[in-house]
């Protein structure tokens, strides 16, 4: 299997960072208190050669600034999509694969930060649109702000397994999805579209007739169904999904999926799927508690291949992790 | 069966190119634009032993590099300090002629395609990955990555990228695919006990000098005037990887090698004090660009190797060029590629691998050098037989000779003539 390790903020404008700093770069052996260049993933610049054009400082980090709300639509009582006026410079870094931010309720502490992922950006109103599930404490303190929202960003690391994603051209992706996390697929299938790939998405209706992000992702020029993909008594996929993808990957090419569920919902999914066709590159959202975002406070740590990684920064293989039996973490 | 070359500098070239001779199919990876890699900013060929080792190649039938290289030479049979009879090709127009001819043999070049990782099984080489991924399978590997750089090396140990014609920014670093495979790199040192080893000599856009050193170099080749005293520093020589050229005269000298570009013969001469020297007042760097600062800093990757090219420890990666080890020149390239890729032909035909005997200096040069790296000491040598030790070497043990004939005879004796023009598959 193809393993790679790839840091999602190598040579933008947050790299180096506190762990270049602290010599444990994700990327860059000598940045891991080694002598020798062994770069495990190249992004057009030298972390080593920045950290020390930087004065051996990590660069600043991303900050909590306050934005406008635009308008805020309750789609159903724990649903509501949330329409924000940012600068320029965040939509435009904003506008990528798996793009997300932090947001939080303006005074209150940085521990109600909550990761929630851009769904869809308009340069020309310089907006961002974001669909929130509530959830706990944190997203039904969040969804009682009306005016201004305290939002920090950009991450880019919402999903994983980018890199089957980004050269894509005139090609047929097709996306998974269930529930909120089928969001960040809608902002891949704008990126996917730009390149004049073929976007197929098959949503979950879960308890709804249709996916909230439905009407989103036909904005984009997306072929949507709306079907029961997963029975979450018996965890297992339904009948007619099953009918629909052993079609699917046995009729057209189908070169990359996107999994945009939850974690049981891309295993089952990645599972079933991999074991038909082996040539499949997956991509999936990527579902792990985090906190700080910045590889540094550690709750979105997770084992892979017998090494721990901050999964807010590293890019996995989406294979690697949901193959493995659970033991293997 | 297919032979995957990664890197293709004169050493992968010259695996490629003696793999398909040998009737494989053959895919050759380059990180760049352009084969040929330090290649491109050399030239001198056939300077002291390295005539001998030349003639001895093309005897053993590896000529068809030669050819092409003396159908792009500008100058023929000329001295330097310390050096005798060089030919020195155009730089300017070697690469496109290999290209074509490589091409033209149905050598399946990957260009802008950089090899990343391994997969390995035991001691085998199932595949390679390309950065985007890729998959590439083969029977077995040739690594001539070279050991120049990258960019972190370039700092730590010299003084900065100075951006040279490998060009790590756009293309990305250079790959130890040995040590993805688990076997650890061997390094090279200085005389002052630090790793790597700087390159010695830079170019300069000829259109910058005056007209009398353009003319003197069209006509000769060669230009030389003197280093003024302030800039004389000796100590710069220790830093160097082409200790042929670590000369007194290389220090007090300013050596200029006509290959296309001017071709001068030290390190980082900084901008300012070179456009002090007559002549030279609107000089500029054309390799690396910012040789007024410093330039690549190489042999940090050598893979541990037998005498037949193949890396000790792995079934099927064989080795060339810098990556098999302290070899200095294209000619060495040239030599340790063309045996790893005829051995690892044979090897997946499970016929027995060949080294090549002593008595020839291409033969003696890479168990020599094998013999060397063992040792601290011989790990700050570098071996060529252009110069410096070897090159001694050469001369003690009679290697040495400028006599075609004789060189044609010896080969023979060997019943090794014309062994690299035969088809094995
Ligand atoms: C990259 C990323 C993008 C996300 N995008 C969205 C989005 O667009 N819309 C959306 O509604 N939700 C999104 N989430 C999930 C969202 O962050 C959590 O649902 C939220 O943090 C829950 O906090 P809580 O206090 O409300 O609930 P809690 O009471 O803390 O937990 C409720 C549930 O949410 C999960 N959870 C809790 N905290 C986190 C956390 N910090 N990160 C991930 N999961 C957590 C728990 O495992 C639990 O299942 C995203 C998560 C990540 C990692
Ligand atoms: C400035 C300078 C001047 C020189 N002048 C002379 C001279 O006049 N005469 C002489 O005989 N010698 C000269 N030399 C030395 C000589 O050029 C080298 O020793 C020889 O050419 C090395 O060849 P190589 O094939 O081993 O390595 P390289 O030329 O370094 O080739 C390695 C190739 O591998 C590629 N590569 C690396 N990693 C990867 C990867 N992961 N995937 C794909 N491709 C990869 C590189 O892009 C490169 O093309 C000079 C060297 C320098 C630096
Ligand atoms: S969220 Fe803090 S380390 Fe990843």
């Amino acid at each position: 299997m193809y393993r790679f390790v790839e840091c999602i903020d190598a040579g933008s404008d947050f790299c180096p960072c506190h762990l270049a700093e602290k010599g444990e770069c994700i990327i860059c052996s000598q940045l891991q208190n080694k002598v020798f260049c062994d770069c495990l993933y190249w992004k057009g610049t030298c972390i080593y050669q920045e950290l020390l054009n930087n004065g051996n400082k990590a660069k600043k980090n991303r900050e909590y600034k306050k934005f406008d709300i635009v308008s805020i639509n309750k789609i159903r009582d724990d649903l509501h999509l949330y329409e924000v006026k940012l600068t320029n410079y965040l939509v435009r870094e904003l506008d990528n694969f798996g793009a997300f931010v932090f947001i939080k309720r303006p005074q209150h502490p940085d521990y109600f930060g909550t990761p929630i992922s851009i769904m869809d950006v308009d340069y020309e109103k310089s907006t961002v649109t974001m669909l929130i599930k509530i959830h706990g404490v944190k997203t039904k303190d969040i969804v009682e702000c009306s005016e201004n929202i305290m939002l920090k960003g950009p991450y880019w690391n919402g999903i994983q397994g980018q890199r089957f994603l980004r050269n894509l051209k005139d090609t047929n992706v097709l996306i998974l999805g269930r529930g909120v996390a089928a969001s960040p697929g809608v902002l891949a299938t704008r990126r996917l579209k730009i390149n004049g790939n073929n976007i197929k998405v098959m949503l979950d209706k879960g308890r709804s007739q249709e996916n909230a992000c439905t009407l989103y992702y036909k904005k984009y020029g997306a072929d949507v169904e709306n079907i029961n993909i997963i029975n979450y008594k018996t965890k297992n996929l339904t009948d007619d999904f099953v009918d629909k993808i052993d079609d699917l990957i046995n009729k057209e090419e189908v070169p990359v999926i996107l999994t945009a569920g939850d974690d049981d919902f891309n295993r089952l999914i990645i599972n079933y799927i991999y074991k038909r066709n082996n040539k499949i590159y997956f991509a999936s959202v990527n579902n792990h508690i985090m906190c700080c975002g910045e590889g540094v406070c550690g709750s979105c740590q997770i084992k892979l291949s017998g090494k721990y990684i901050r999964s807010c920064k590293q890019q996995y293989n989406p294979i690697e992790y949901y193959l493995m039996e659970d033991g293997n973490r | 069966m297919r032979v995957v070359v990664v890197g293709g500098g004169w050493a992968g070239c010259a695996a490629a190119l003696q793999a398909k001779k040998c009737g494989a199919d053959v895919i050759l990876i380059e990180r760049t634009d352009m084969l040929l890699g330090l290649g491109n900013v050399g030239g001198i060929m056939r300077n002291n032993g390295r005539y001998t080792a030349a003639e001895e190649l093309i005897a053993l039938g590896a000529d068809d590099l030669f050819n092409i290289i003396e159908k792009c030479t500008r100058h023929k049979n000329i001295d330097f300090p310390g050096h005798k009879h060089a030919d020195l090709y155009d730089v300017t127009i070697i690469e496109a002629n290999v290209r074509r001819y490589l091409l033209s043999l149905g050598v399946d070049i990957k260009f802008e395609t950089r090899a990343v990782d391994v997969d390995i099984e035991k001691n085998h080489i199932n595949a390679i990955y390309l950065q985007d991924g890729q998959r590439i399978e083969g029977d077995v590997y040739i690594e001539t990555t070279g050991s120049t750089g990258p960019m972190g090396n370039c700092i730590r140990y010299g003084k900065g990228c100075s951006m040279c014609i490998l060009r790590c920014p756009s293309y990305g670093p250079r790959v130890s695919l040995s040590q993805r495979a688990g076997v650890e790199d061997i390094l090279g040192m200085r005389d002052d006990g630090v790793f790597g080893a700087m390159s010695g000599s830079c170019k300069l856009d000829k259109n910058s000098l005056s007209e009398e050193i353009r003319k003197e170099l069209d006509e000769k080749g060669v230009y030389i005037t003197d280093v003024p005293e302030e800039d004389i520093h000796p100590e710069k020589l220790k830093m160097k990887v082409c200790q042929q050229y670590a000369l007194k005269d290389f220090a007090e000298k300013v050596i200029l090698l006509d290959t296309g570009h001017a071709k001068l013969m030290t390190s980082y001469y900084p901008l300012e004090n070179l456009r002090k020297l007559k002549g030279f007042e609107n000089v500029r760097f054309i390799d690396p660009y910012a040789g007024g600062r410093a330039n690549s800093i190489r042999y940090l990757s050598m893979a541990p190797r037998d005498n037949t090219m193949k890396v000790v420890g792995l079934d099927n990666l064989f080795v060339g060029g810098e990556k098999s080890g302290l070899f200095v020149g294209h000619t060495e390239a040239i030599a340790t590629g063309t045996l790893a890729g005829y051995n690892a032909v044979r090897s997946v035909m499970g016929l027995k691998c060949i080294e090549l005997p002593p008595t020839l200096a291409v033969g003696d040069i890479i168990k020599y050098e094998n013999e060397g790296k063992n040792n601290k000491n011989g790990l700050t040598k570098r071996y060529t037989f252009a110069g410096s030790e070897y090159f001694e070497r050469m001369k003690n043990l009679g290697l040495y000779t400028t006599d075609i004939e004789e060189i044609r005879r010896k080969v023979k004796k060997l019943l090794i003539d014309g062994i690299f023009k035969e088809k094995l598959i």
